[in-house]
This record gives structure tokens, C-alpha cells and sequence, in this order.
């Protein structure tokens, strides 16, 4: 005898994943997860998120200086309202090629540390508020690969946003190398 | 915490009142202690000497500075029976004074970090014993000192001749404020440029010219005035010395005196500040290796006292330092077989020449390794540290008269006169006080020698460097048209760029730590069209050449 699929109790197994389900978009009842205020950025062909409160401001991209011999991944200073400004690759940094600046290139102007730095990107989305039980671990293979700064992905609705720490990836003292 | 704050700048402010007097004050003991070993016993400097003692120990007490305020007080004692004893005077009870007001100094500099008595009661009961062993307590009582009005006066932090003390780091601030201005108005002239070509002549345009060239005139003078408040004279670093030739003299003894000259020469503080290790360096190896034994100096005719001479000059816009003893002089052939065991390249037989490789890692020229000197790091340290001031150092020798340093130093690091050189389109600056000489060059005249660019400039073979290579701006190798030679101590160096854009005087922001410390960059700064550029370790690309 089969299973009947649903009970007019409504205890079968697919009423149990509805359930699921609709606590998963709605959770009307439930408290709300605490949310993540992210910048999402573009870097290459994936979208990148860091925490708000490590960001000072997103700058245009004016002249970027570069140092003969700096670390890897540093492409170079810039100026910043009269304020020297170390810039990193983050292209690099997470992988992926170098870039080649286009008009909707930003710095994204991070604190981290005491220290100031501008970071590269392709473009800058928006600011979002993401629930934080929205947020899985990374895939094993990317953890291996970039290391512990790589926090988790996003899910939103069609979009993945890796969320990167930015306290993690930027120690103190020079940038490592990779 | 107010409290601590209020009591942090009290220290502050007895350490900058006090220090400059116990220095003062063991200079003079100094000059005594030399006097009477010479067999003149006259104690007349010690009176003032000893009402200087007096204000110490007034405003030791005053902080509750316990040790400082009981050592001051042995001192005075013992300057009271010196000079009311004549027969107390020997080199033995001067040379007592010197120690007392040598550790008064210490005291009062490491005030800030501790309070270590232990120091200050061995000496106390060593004076104690001192003048209990002579005869009996002084004759007369000594007469009453009149320093009340001249402290209240210094209280206030104004003195007769109207100057006030202020905390550097204001001095900094301005500085940074008027670098920010410099920056700013540097931008102007392009601004001017662009409204002409749309706006071609017309008055308002002139008047705005005008008023362009008048700021800029007074910003030049504003920066002369700024720059004048940060000097100080260098007798400041000097009167430290002659305590620790002294010392250093006594450990390894020898006679052995300091004499320092043009102590008024005026330098940034913060020049001074970095000035003070090398010349530690330089003068223990003068005293450790360069000046004999007295026997020996003896034998050899000499007076038996060594002199070390500390001189200081103003030439044009760098100050010149002299560290010179009349000892041995450098040994010339131990310093070419070091240097050969060490592998490296010797240029020519000529003692100049290998003189300067005393400077090289790992060359010494003592027999032995002693406590301070000889483990071959003084020099090439001292050097590393002069360069990094974009100085020079050199040195000359004579055997059996003795042996100079001569340092060469800029009066002020913040703004650094610069050549703007363009590689590959990425500008440069180049602190002219590194540029020898600048030419046009015909690719022709460079010639490859051993996989090497050479140039002949003024009759020798000069090392070239191509810019672009050098610095990583491009990836296929140009045709360079210009050529910098660039000037570190002793040695050149040709660096070939793609066009001179012009001398400016740069305002010298330092490398984020992100940055690490690049090879060949000393630091930043931002050019009158706003893009910053690095500033060239010129010292660094001459240095190169021999990797």
C-alpha cells in the first residue's frame, strides 16, 4: 500500500515541506534573523559583499600611481582629497585577473585595522540588508582556495554574494603575498 | 585621569626644563675635571655650577622626584667643600662631580619611565664617605642663591628674551597644514593655463596672474618662517657627547678629549633626532679603534691626550658634520684584504677609494671585538642611517694623523627640492641633492660592457640603468633621451629617462604601511595636477648597481 500524498489532516510529507517552505520566505511568526549591511560590489563575472561598517566612503577612480616593487596585489596610490591612498587589487587578491578600469570602476574606501585603504572594483551595486540565515557556509573547494576571508555566500533571490571579512583579509602590516 | 594627564605634562615640562641645564652642568664638570688634572686648581666655575645644581634640586623636589632631588643635593654639598677646600680639589673628587651630574642627567631624562633609587643612594653614600674623609665640613656656610625670580620667570614659559615654549608636535601639525596649502596651490598654475587657452588675454586674467605669483612668494616665505621654527642648534645633540667620549675613553684607557665647534649651527629637530645614534657610532670607534694608547702616543711624539673634534657648518642649503680624531688613521691594506675575504669589489688601489669601503657590511678595522665597537656594524649601520637622511658620508685618512668623517646632511626632510622625471609616462621625483648632473644622450654613446650599460661621463665608465627596467614601468625596453646621474656618497650612477619635467620642491609624504618598504621609493607626494608620484631612493638606485 502506497503512502497516500496528502492526509486531510494535513500530515503527509509534502505538507511538511510546504511548511518548511513557507517559513522559509514569509516566517511571519517567527523572529527575525538579525540583518547583515552589506556594499555589494562586482569584481570579474561574481558579486562580492563587505560588511558597511568597514567602509568609509566609494570613491571615483582618479589616477592610480603605481609603486615599483610594492607587494603583489597593491596596484598602486592614489589621491584622496590630499590624502595619499594605498589601493589594492582586490581582483587579484581573490583570483581572479587583473582589471582594466572602466567609468563604472569605484575604490571602495575600507577602514580596517586603524588603517585606510582603497580597494578596487569593478563597480559598486547597492547597499543591502540581508537576513543573516540567508547566509551558507562557502563551497569547500573556495574555502581551500582563498583561504578564511571568504565568511559565506549570500542567497538572494537569483543573485550569490560572497561575503568577504575584510578584518580577515587585511591583516596588519604589508599585504601578504598570496 | 586628568590627574595622571596633568602630571604626564608636568614631567613633560621639568624634562625639557631640566635636562638642557644637568648637560650643561656636566659639560662644565667636564671642563673641570681637565682643568685640575692639568694641575689648575681654580674652583670659580663651580659656584655657578653649583646654583645650577641648587634649581635642579628645587624642581626635582617640587615633582617629588625623590632620587634626583638627593643627588642634586650630594652634588651640591661637594661643590660647597670644593670650593671653600682647596686641597679637596684633586682629579679624584672632580671626576666624582662628573659621574653625579652624569647620572643626575640620566635620571632626569629617563624621568618619565622610572624611579629607580638604588642608583642615586650608592652615590649619595659614595659623596658621603667622600666628604666625611676629608677634612672637616666646610669653613664657611656658602652664601644665599638669588633663582627664585629667574624660575618664576621660566614658570610662566616666557623668558627675557620673549620666546614661549611650544610642544613639537604642534610644530608638526603646521607643518602638515602648510604641506596640504603647498599642494593646493601648486594645482593654480594648471587651473590659470586651462582658463587662458579659453579665455585668451584679458585683464581679469593678468590680475588673477599676478595674484597667483604673490601667493606664491609668500608661501615661500611662509614656509621659510615655518621651517626656521623647527631648527634647533646642534649643540643640543653635541653636549651629550662629551660625557660618553669620556666614558668610552675611561673604559678603554685613553686620554682622550672632545672638542665641538659650530655648536650654533641650526638643523630640523627631527634630523636631529636621527642624527644621534650614527654619531655615537662614529665617535666610540674614533675613541675604541682610531686613537692610540697613550704609551703609544707617547713613543710616537704625539701629546699624549688624543683630540676627537665634533664640528658642525652651514654650507649653502645642507649642514656639514665633521667627526675627526688625530689617531692611527685607517689601516689601508687590512681594509683591502677584509674586503677581499668578503668578496667584494675593490675599484682601485688608491687609499680614497679604499677607504670608502669601511662603509661596506662586515669591514672592520679593529683587531679585536670590544664591548661597543669592532663587530663591523658601526660604520655601515651609521651610513645606512645618514643615507635614509638623504646625506652623505665619506671619509678621509691619513696613516699616523689621524681619521675624518664628513657628513653632509639636508637642513630639513619635509620638503625636499626635487627633479620630476618621466618614465614610460609615470613621473618621478628625484631629490636633487642626489642629481650630479643631468644631459641629453644619444642612444649611441651608451655602450654594453659585460651585459652592462656604460657610459663614459668625465673621462670614467659610469654604470647606466634603464628606468623603465629599473622601475618596472614598461615591458619592452625604449630609447631613453635623457640621462640623470645620480650622486651617492662616493659613488654615480646613470639612470636614462624619457623626459626632465622640471625642479619642484616636494612635500615628502611617507609609504602606508600596506606598501611595505618598496625597494628604490623613499616615500610620496602629490604633484601640482593633483596625481601622486614617487619619490626615488636615490641612494638606493646607485647602490644597486653593484647587485
Amino acid at each position: 500500500m502506497s503512502l497516500p500524498l496528502r492526509t486531510p489532516a494535513g500530515q503527509g510529507p509534502l505538507a511538511f515541506a510546504d511548511e518548511l517552505s513557507a517559513q522559509a520566505t514569509a516566517a511571519p511568526d517567527q523572529p527575525a534573523a538579525p540583518l547583515l549591511h552589506l556594499i555589494a560590489f562586482q569584481l570579474d563575472r561574481e558579486e562580492y559583499g563587505v560588511a558597511v561598517s568597514s567602509v568609509r566612503e566609494v570613491s571615483r577612480v582618479t589616477d592610480i600611481t603605481r609603486v615599483p616593487h610594492a607587494p603583489e596585489h597593491i596596484r598602486g596610490v592614489m589621491n584622496l582629497r590630499g590624502r595619499i591612498l594605498p589601493v589594492l587589487e582586490l581582483r587579484t587578491r581573490v583570483g581572479h585577473p587583473p582589471l582594466v578600469p572602466g567609468p563604472k570602476a569605484r575604490v571602495v574606501v575600507a577602514e580596517v585595522h586603524g588603517r585606510v585603504i582603497g580597494l578596487l572594483v569593478d563597480a559598486v551595486a547597492q547597499v543591502l540588508k540581508v537576513p543573516s540565515d540567508r547566509v551558507v557556509p562557502p563551497p569547500d573547494d573556495a574555502r581551500a582556495a582563498a583561504a578564511d576571508y571568504l565568511t559565506g555566500v549570500a542567497q538572494l533571490d537569483q543573485r550569490l554574494i560572497i561575503l568577504l571579512d575584510l578584518e580577515r583579509m587585511l591583516q596588519p602590516g604589508p599585504v601578504p603575498h598570496a | 585621569m586628568d590627574r595622571d594627564n596633568a602630571f604626564a605634562e608636568l614631567i613633560h615640562e621639568y624634562i625639557a626644563e631640566c635636562l638642557p641645564v644637568a648637560e650643561g652642568v656636566t659639560e662644565a664638570l667636564l671642563r673641570v675635571e681637565r682643568q685640575w688634572r692639568d694641575g689648575d686648581r681654580e674652583a670659580e666655575e663651580l659656584t655657578a655650577l653649583k646654583g645650577q645644581l641648587h634649581t635642579l634640586k628645587g624642581n626635582s623636589a617640587m615633582m617629588g622626584l625623590r632620587p634626583m632631588q638627593a643627588v642634586a643635593h650630594a652634588l651640591e654639598d661637594l661643590c660647597a667643600r670644593l670650593i671653600a677646600d682647596p686641597s679637596a680639589r684633586t682629579p679624584d673628587s672632580a671626576a666624582l662631580l662628573v659621574e653625579g651630574s652624569g647620572l643626575l642627567t640620566d635620571l632626569i631624562r629617563a624621568a618619565r619611565e622610572t624611579d629607580d633609587a638604588t642608583a642615586a643612594e650608592v652615590f649619595v653614600a659614595r659623596v658621603r664617605a667622600a666628604l666625611q674623609a676629608g677634612a672637616s665640613e666646610p669653613a664657611e656656610k656658602p652664601p644665599p642663591l638669588r633663582l627664585e625670580r629667574r624660575r618664576a620667570d621660566r614658570r610662566s614659559g616666557i623668558d627675557a628674551g620673549g620666546t614661549i615654549r611650544v610642544d613639537f608636535r604642534q610644530l608638526d601639525t603646521l607643518l602638515e597644514i602648510f604641506g596640504e596649502a603647498m599642494i593646493e596651490q601648486s594645482g593654480l598654475p594648471n587651473v590659470h593655463r586651462r582658463l587662458r587657452a579659453i579665455l585668451g588675454h584679458c585683464d581679469e586674467l593678468a590680475e588673477l596672474d599676478r595674484a597667483v605669483g604673490a601667493l606664491g612668494a609668500t608661501m615661500k616665505r611662509l614656509e621659510g618662517a615655518l621651517m626656521h621654527t623647527r631648527l634647533l642648534p646642534i649643540s643640543s645633540v653635541f653636549a651629550r657627547y662629551a660625557r660618553m667620549v669620556r666614558d668610552v675613553a675611561r673604559d678603554e684607557r685613553k686620554l682622550v678629549r672632545l672638542i665641538t665647534e659650530g655648536g650654533d649651527t641650526m638643523l630640523d629637530k627631527t634630523i636631529l633626532d636621527r642624527l644621534g645614534e650614527p654619531l655615537v657610532h662614529l665617535l666610540t670607534n674614533a675613541v675604541v679603534h682610531g686613537v692610540e694608547p697613550e704609551a703609544e702616543r707617547r713613543r710616537l711624539g704625539k701629546p699624549p691626550e688624543a683630540t676627537l673634534t665634533l664640528r658642525a657648518a652651514t654650507v649653502a642649503d645642507r649642514a656639514v658634520v665633521v667627526v675627526s680624531d688625530d689617531g692611527r688613521g685607517l689601516d689601508s691594506g687590512r681594509i683591502a684584504d677584509r674586503a677581499r675575504a668578503l668578496g667584494l669589489e675593490i675599484r682601485s688601489d688608491a687609499p680614497e677609494d679604499i677607504h670608502q669601503l669601511i662603509f661596506a657590511q662586515g669591514v672592520s678595522t679593529a683587531d679585536q671585538v670590544t664591548e661597543l665597537a669592532g663587530r663591523g656594524v658601526g660604520l655601515d649601520a651609521a651610513a645606512v642611517a645618514i643615507h635614509a637622511l638623504g646625506g652623505s658620508i665619506e671619509v678621509r685618512s691619513a696613516p699616523g694623523e689621524g681619521t675624518a668623517f664628513i657628513l653632509s646632511l639636508p637642513l630639513t626632510l619635509a620638503i625636499v627640492r626635487s627633479l620630476i622625471v618621466e618614465v614610460d609616462r609615470e613621473r618621478f621625483a628625484v631629490p636633487l641633492s642626489h642629481v650630479a648632473e643631468t644631459s641629453r644622450v644619444e642612444p649611441a654613446t651608451v655602450h654594453e660592457v659585460g651585459g652592462r650599460g656604460v657610459l663614459l661621463w668625465r673621462g670614467s665608465a659610469l654604470g647606466v640603468a634603464d628606468g623603465g627596467a629599473l622601475l618596472g614601468t614598461a615591458t619592452r625596453s625604449a630609447e631613453r633621451n635623457y640621462c640623470v646621474v645620480l650622486v651617492a656618497g662616493p659613488r654615480h650612477r646613470a639612470l636614462l629617462v624619457d623626459r626632465l619635467i622640471g625642479h619642484q620642491d616636494v612635500v615628502v609624504k611617507g609609504l602606508d604601511p600596506a606598501l611595505g618598504r618598496p625597494h628604490l621609493v623613499s616615500g610620496t607626494t602629490i604633484l601640482g595636477d593633483g596625481r601622486v608620484a614617487c619619490i626615488l631612493d636615490a641612494a638606493g638606485v646607485v647602490a644597486r648597481e653593484a647587485a
